[in-house]
């Protein structure tokens, strides 16, 4: 034990939970007695108890102040972090990250290069939602799809650099996902299916296994892997070790993420989808077509995904079946960021991104701080789920 | 209800009671026929373990068809739940020395236990939302039993003793067979009394139905502890016969196999989605090579893209199931229609 108390961890591993508890508990009822706005409490509450306990707790509970900035839940939340990096290096003293600065600003700018990739599976997912209002349990199957489209299309052509594999898997991907939504979303929204929302779960649920499964028949279960942009090995600026072959991924993901803000912001396409997204009836009213902008959304969502994915098979390693932990991943992020919001998802994308770094890199047990990589974002999303359902940006249910 | 009163009326060729008795004899027909099958396969230990692997699906679908379907509480830790019963009925016997049923009681509990904290979490999630929260629930479950691996034997899986030294595969079909069912007992009990109906109430319109009395609260995380039991009994009870369990078991898409099959059989129906997920596995065991004509082909994982397709094309065009359809014609339309025309009777002579 050095340069921890153990009394400190203690706090945090029993103290905390329960102050957590109470935090998350009690706060949303004394704001709803005293008529206040109780959305933001459940979050707030928490995490201020997590992290600071009764000093955090008890000044909310008599002054009740209003929640609306951002520092009421980022500052607990980046305390939280910190106390959760104090409790690892206690348990390991020796971890690189502890001794190790370098190590750490790497594994730091690796999860943000990551989570611009994450970013823009988690867009196309959150667009999906916003104008269908369901959410597409087939997005990891598109993203895996991309991977294997773009592969095959370099062993197809030869000899070019894997990136001209992303446009090809985006347009296949998109044309997949709009003949999907015109077969058997539209009639959901043309009131021809009962019990829409569950209908709406399975169908799509339903659609990702028999991608899978398809696909698993037609590769087989071996891994595969296109050739990198540029080239393998690393570059070494300042304290960063950088991988031009992930900064390359990175950069896709951020000059595709541009491009849909700008359609979504400035162009016609866009302002229609987002009427749509708005309120239906008064978007058909002035003459756009909700139908055609449902299958429009659902087929850039999945355009999305399948770009994701085509822009990392030249990073990882591909499988079969590596939709499942990308889509789970995306849930966390559209659920942390907001469902429904954009900004929420490029937000939340990077958050994940971090902290799937940081948490493999820094558990005390670093051969299975991989392991747990997906399980760290899986924590975050249950505690985002219970604490607040419509996420940092979402819009009030 | 009495849209066609008319015919209503000439629908009716049987009193109610003879309609009853006609259930019960099918039901009866139904399990005999499943006690005496064993006389008629060759009983290798290959068959039987498909056969009995097959009640087990049976127990898993049917229970989540009572969670989803009937309830509306669509979770999709069912897997998780029934890999959580076998590892700890597993863990303990391998580490205390206990006897299988104590860990089979045990794992029973910590599933009932986890299925209770997921209910008492989950009770302000709405669907979708309740979706993802389980999804997570079940992946984190696995990914923490394969990174384990000093405590779980990771993926190579937790050994579990055999129910008892020497047991034969014959046995062990009647025991999945009697909790089979034992489970659908209990669950078309707890279906047709007055809980069912809460759940049903909750499933189409909440609010209503806690405006009408219904303690909500309540009998959402009763109905997840009440599944939770019955799969976590399932689980500890099967993976003592299989005698191994890997995390990969939890996987979501093994998951989703179970609901494909509880929707292809009807999602509603508690006997349908049972038989549903018999027949499925069955054939799809079957299916696994075929010989068309002398040519040998090998479906692999062809015949679970089929099954994808079939689900959704069931979803779509038989939003009830295909086999529920028939359950219905065959045991329970007489019995329905006989109470609906005999309530429209008295209400029609009513002012």
């Amino acid at each position: 034990m050095t340069g921890i108390h153990p009394a400190l961890a203690i706090w945090l591993m029993l103290a905390g939970p329960i102050w957590a508890g109470i935090g998350a508990w009690g706060l949303p009822r004394v704001y709803r007695r005293k008529g206040l706005d109780d959305s933001r409490a459940r979050l707030v509450g928490g995490l201020g108890g997590l992290t600071m306990g009764p000093l955090m707790v008890v000044p909310l509970w008599l002054l009740t102040p209003e929640l609306k900035a951002w520092y009421w839940a980022g500052i607990p939340g980046m305390l939280a972090a910190l106390q959760l990096y104090a409790l690892f290096a206690a348990m390991d003293p020796k971890n690189l990250c502890v001794t190790n600065p370098q190590y750490v600003a790497n594994q730091l700018s690796s999860g943000l290069t990551i989570g611009f990739i994450y970013a823009l599976m988690a867009v196309g997912l959150t667009l999906i939602y916003s104008v269908q209002g369901i959410i597409s349990f087939a997005h990891g199957q598109f993203y895996m799809l991309g991977g294997y489209i773009s592969y095959d299309f370099l062993v197809l052509v030869g000899d070019v650099n894997p990136i001209v594999g992303v446009p090809v898997a985006g347009l296949v991907t998109m044309l997949i996902g709009f003949v999907f939504e015109r077969l058997f979303l539209r009639p959901m929204h043309l009131g021809h299916v009962e019990r829409t929302g569950e209908y709406a779960i399975l169908i799509t649920f339903g659609f990702g296994f028999f991608l899978q499964y398809t696909v698993l028949a037609a590769v087989g279960p071996f891994s595969q892997k296109a050739k990198p942009y540029l080239g393998m090995g690393s570059v070494q600026i300042g304290p960063l070790n950088l991988i031009p072959n992930r900064l390359v991924a990175a950069a896709i993901g951020v000059v595709l993420i541009v491009v849909l803000l700008y359609v979504l912001n400035r162009t016609w396409l866009g302002k229609a989808l987002r009427a749509v997204s708005m309120d239906k009836q008064a978007a058909a009213v002035v003459g756009i077509n909700p139908l055609t902008m449902n299958t429009l959304a659902f087929g850039i969502g999945t355009m999305l995904a399948g770009m994701s994915g085509a822009a990392l098979i030249p990073v990882f390693t591909w499988v079969p079946w590596v939709g499942g932990p990308a889509a789970t991943r995306s849930y966390v992020i559209i659920v942390l960021g907001g469902m429904g919001s954009v900004p929420g998802a490029l937000v939340g994308g990077l958050i994940i991104g971090l902290v799937e770094a940081m948490g493999s890199g820094c558990y005390p047990d670093p051969s299975k701080g991989a392991a747990y990589k997906t399980a760290f974002g899986l924590i975050i999303f249950a505690i985002m789920l219970l604490l607040r359902p419509t996420g940092l940006f979402g819009r009030e249910l | 209800m009495s849209d066609h009163p008319v015919r209503a009326h000439r629908r009716i060729t049987l009193p109610l009671k003879q309609a009853r008795v006609q259930r019960w004899v099918g039901v009866a027909v139904l399990v005999t026929l499943l006690l005496l099958s064993p006389l008629y396969l060759n009983q290798s230990p290959y068959q039987m373990g498909v056969v009995t692997g097959a009640f087990f699906y049976a127990i898993l679908a049917s229970s989540w068809s009572l969670l989803a379907g009937v309830a509306g509480q669509f979770s999709f830790a069912h897997m998780a739940l029934a890999g959580i019963g076998a590892y700890s009925a597993g863990l303990l016997g391998r580490d205390l020395g206990t006897s299988p049923l104590t860990g089979i009681i045990a794992g029973t509990l910590a599933a009932g236990f986890v299925g209770l904290v997921i209910g008492l979490l989950c009770l302000r999630l709405r669907a979708a939302y309740l979706a993802l929260f389980t999804i997570a629930f079940s992946e984190i479950v696995r990914i923490i039993l394969l990174t384990e691996f000093q405590y779980t034997e990771g993926t190579n899986g937790l050994q579990l003793a055999p129910l008892y030294e020497g047991i034969t595969p014959l046995a062990e079909y009647y025991v999945t067979l009697g909790l089979l069912l034992v489970s659908m007992a209990v669950m078309y009990w707890i279906s047709s009394s007055r809980f069912g109906l809460f759940l049903r109430a909750m499933r189409e319109d909440q609010e209503a139905a806690a405006a009408m009395g219904v303690n909500v609260v309540r009998y959402k995380v009763l109905i997840f502890v009440v599944t939770s039991l019955i799969v976590g009994l399932a689980g500890a009870v099967f993976y003592h016969q299989v005698r191994i369990i890997t995390p990969n078991t939890m996987e979501i898409l093994q998951m989703s196999l179970i609901i494909a099959m509880a929707v292809i059989g009807g999602m509603e129906s508690l006997l349908g989605a049972a038989i549903g997920a018999f027949l499925s596995r069955i054939s799809l065991e079957l299916l696994r090579e075929i010989n068309i004509l002398g040519i040998h082909i090998e479906l692999g994982a062809w015949r679970y893209a089929a099954f994808g397709l079939l689900l959704m094309f069931t979803l779509r065009f038989a939003q009830n199931g295909l086999l529920y359809p028939i359950i219905d014609r065959l045991f329970m339309r007489r019995v329905r229609e006989e109470t609906v025309s005999a309530r429209a009777q008295t209400a029609e002579v009513e002012p």
